[in-house]
C-alpha cells in the first residue's frame, strides 16, 4: 500500500506488470508437476562427448560422486573443486539426484552439475523414483539402464533400486545385462559396473544377488563395481570372489572417489573438498 | 479402509456433529431457524487460480466469516501430463487471513495483506501419506509425498458490482512456498527466492 501511495496509480500498475512478467521463473504448477524446464536426454548427449574425449586415450581419469539430494551448497563446491583440478575426464553421479523426487530438485542439481567443465552422466537412485521422479528422470536423463565405452572400458550403468518398483519391472534388468555382454564386442576389453544400491542392500533384489554377480562376471575383464546409496565410503569384496565394490559417500560428507585407469590396472583415491 | 475414506470421515464427522448440535441447541428451535443454520454452509464465493503449486488452473468454492477477515477455500486443481504418464487432479484446503481493507473510492477497495496456509494433496495412488509397508520400519523417507503444506502472502483488489448473485469481483496475486522447498532453502545458501517461491494469480467472485 505504501508503494501504491508513493508511486501513484499509473506507476504502480507499470511496476505491478513488470513484477508479474518477471515472475515467469516463479510459475510452479506443483512440486510434482513433472514439467522439465531444463535440458533433456542429458546422459546420451554427454556420453557422446565422453566417448569423443576419451576415444584415443589409454589412461582414463574419472570421478564417482552421488547423493546430491538436498546438498546443493556442497554439490556446487564439488563442481568448483573438480573444475579447479582439471585432470578429470568425466564425472559419474551415482544416483539420488533429488531428495523428495520433486521436479525442481532435479533442475537445481543439473544447473549445478552442468557448470562442470567435463561431461557427467547420472544414474537413477531410489529418491529419484518417489512421487513422479521416475518420469522426470527419464525425461531429463534418459533410460534407467545404459552403457558407454571410454578408452576401451565399458561402463555398465544399472538401475538396482528394486524396492521402488514392486517387482513390476525387471530390476536389475537381466535382458539388458545380457544384451550388453555381446554388444560392442570388439570395442572394449574391460568392464566397470556402476549402480546406485549395491547387492545385499535394502533396495537390491537380493533373491537374485548371486545371479547378478554371476552375470557381471561374464563381461570381458570385469575390473570392479561402483555404487553409492549408503552415504558412507566403502570398499568391500561383497561376494568374496575378488570383485571389489567401491562405494562413495553423499555430498554432505564433502568427498568423492577419483579413479585412474591405466593399461596396467587402476588406482583409487578418496578426495575431500 | 481406504486412506481417502478415512480422511474424509475425520474431516467431515466433527463438522457435521458440531453443526447439528449447535443448530439444535438454539432456545427457540423451529424449522426456519434450523434451515437458516444449515444455509450458512452454502459457499459464499468462488475462486479461480492460475499456478501457485496446486495445479495449472484450480477452481472451488469458499466461505468468508469473522467480519470478512477470514476465508476458507476448497480448490480442485488440474495438472496436465507433462512428462508424467497422465494428467492429475489435486485437492487444496486453504485458510486466508485478510486483516486490513483500504477503500479506494466508492467502487474499489484494496486488501494490502492476504496471508495464510494451504494444504495440497495430489490424487493418485502413487503418492503416500504414510509410507507403504514395503519400506523398512522406522521411516525410510520420513516425509509424505501426498500432502504438501504451504504458506503464502499476497494482495487483492476488489471491485464492488453490487449485483444480485455477484456482489463483487476481486483479482489477487500471492507468493507461496511449500514445506519441501522451504526445507531446501533453509539448508542451502545456493537456492535463491526465485528458485523456491511460487507465484499465483487469481479471481474471486463473491456471490452472497
Amino acid at each position: 500500500m505504501l508503494i501504491y501511495f508513493a508511486m501513484g496509480y499509473r506507476n504502480f500498475l507499470i511496476f505491478f506488470s513488470v513484477f508479474i512478467l518477471s515472475g515467469c521463473d516463479l510459475i510452479d504448477y506443483h512440486p510434482y508437476d513433472a514439467r522439465v524446464r531444463t535440458d533433456t536426454d542429458i546422459n546420451n548427449k554427454n556420453i557422446e562427448e565422453i566417448e569423443r574425449i576419451c576415444e584415443n586415450k589409454d589412461t582414463l581419469r574419472f570421478v564417482l560422486m552421488a547423493d546430491s539430494q538436498g546438498f546443493y551448497d556442497e554439490t556446487r563446491d564439488f563442481v568448483r573443486h573438480v573444475n579447479a583440478r582439471g585432470d578429470v575426464d568425466f564425472v559419474i553421479h551415482g544416483g539420488d539426484i533429488a531428495d523428495f523426487g520433486a521436479t525442481l530438485e532435479f533442475k537445481w542439481v543439473h544447473d549445478i552439475m552442468s557448470e562442470l567443465d567435463v561431461p557427467y552422466v547420472a544414474l537413477i537412485g531410489n529418491h529419484d523414483i518417489i512421487g513422479n521422479g521416475l518420469y522426470v528422470y527419464k525425461e531429463m536423463y534418459g533410460e534407467l539402464n545404459f552403457s558407454f565405452i571410454a578408452a576401451r572400458t565399458k561402463f555398465l550403468c544399472l538401475n538396482t533400486n528394486a524396492l521402488e518398483f514392486d517387482y513390476g519391472e525387471n530390476v536389475p534388468d537381466f535382458n539388458f545385462i545380457k544384451s550388453e555382454q555381446s554388444a560392442d564386442n570388439g570395442l572394449y576389453d574391460r568392464t566397470i559396473a556402476v549402480m546406485h544400491a549395491k547387492p545385499k542392500s535394502d533396495q537390491f533384489s537380493n533373491n537374485v544377488a548371486d545371479y547378478f554377480q554371476y552375470m557381471l562376471k561374464q563381461f570381458k575383464g570385469l575390473m570392479f563395481c561402483l555404487h553409492s546409496h549408503d552415504h558412507s565410503l566403502q570398499a568391500v569384496d561383497i561376494f568374496e570372489d575378488g570383485v571389489m565394490y567401491y562405494g562413495c559417500s553423499c555430498m554432505k560428507d564433502r568427498n568423492y572417489i577419483f579413479i585412474e585407469i591405466t593399461p596396467e590396472g587402476y588406482e583409487y583415491e578418496v578426495v575431500y573438498f | 479402509m481406504s486412506m481417502r475414506l478415512c480422511i474424509f470421515k475425520w474431516l467431515l464427522l466433527p463438522v457435521v456433529a458440531l453443526f447439528s448440535m449447535s443448530a439444535y441447541s438454539q432456545e427457540s428451535l423451529d424449522a426456519q431457524g434450523y434451515r437458516d443454520k444449515w444455509n450458512k454452509l452454502i459457499p459464499r464465493y468462488g475462486k479461480a487460480q492460475f499456478a501457485g503449486s496446486i495445479g495449472v488452473f484450480s477452481f472451488g468454492p469458499g466461505w468468508n466469516y469473522s467480519k470478512n477477515r477470514l476465508e476458507t477455500d476448497i480448490l480442485f486443481g488440474f495438472l496436465p501430463k507433462f512428462s508424467d504418464t497422465r494428467a492429475r487432479v489435486t485437492f487444496t484446503l486453504k485458510q486466508n487471513y485478510l486483516p486490513w481493507r483500504v477503500n479506494l473510492g466508492e467502487k474499489w477497495y484494496f486488501e494490502p495483506l492476504n496471508c495464510g496456509l494451504f494444504m495440497n494433496s495430489i490424487m493418485n495412488k502413487r503418492y503416500w501419506l504414510s509410507e507403504p509397508s514395503k519400506y523398512p520400519k522406522g521411516g525410510y523417507y520420513k516425509f509424505a509425498t501426498k500432502v504438501r503444506f504451504n504458506i503464502f502472502v499476497g494482495q487483492r483488489f476488489t471491485f464492488k458490482t453490487d449485483r444480485n448473485g455477484m456482489r463483487s469481483v476481486s483479482g489477487y496475486y500471492e507468493i507461496s512456498s511449500c514445506d519441501l522447498y522451504i526445507l531446501s532453502a533453509v539448508t542451502n545458501k545456493y537456492l535463491k527466492p526465485k528458485d523456491y517461491l511460487s507465484l499465483a494469480l487469481g479471481l474471486k467472485i463473491q456471490i452472497l
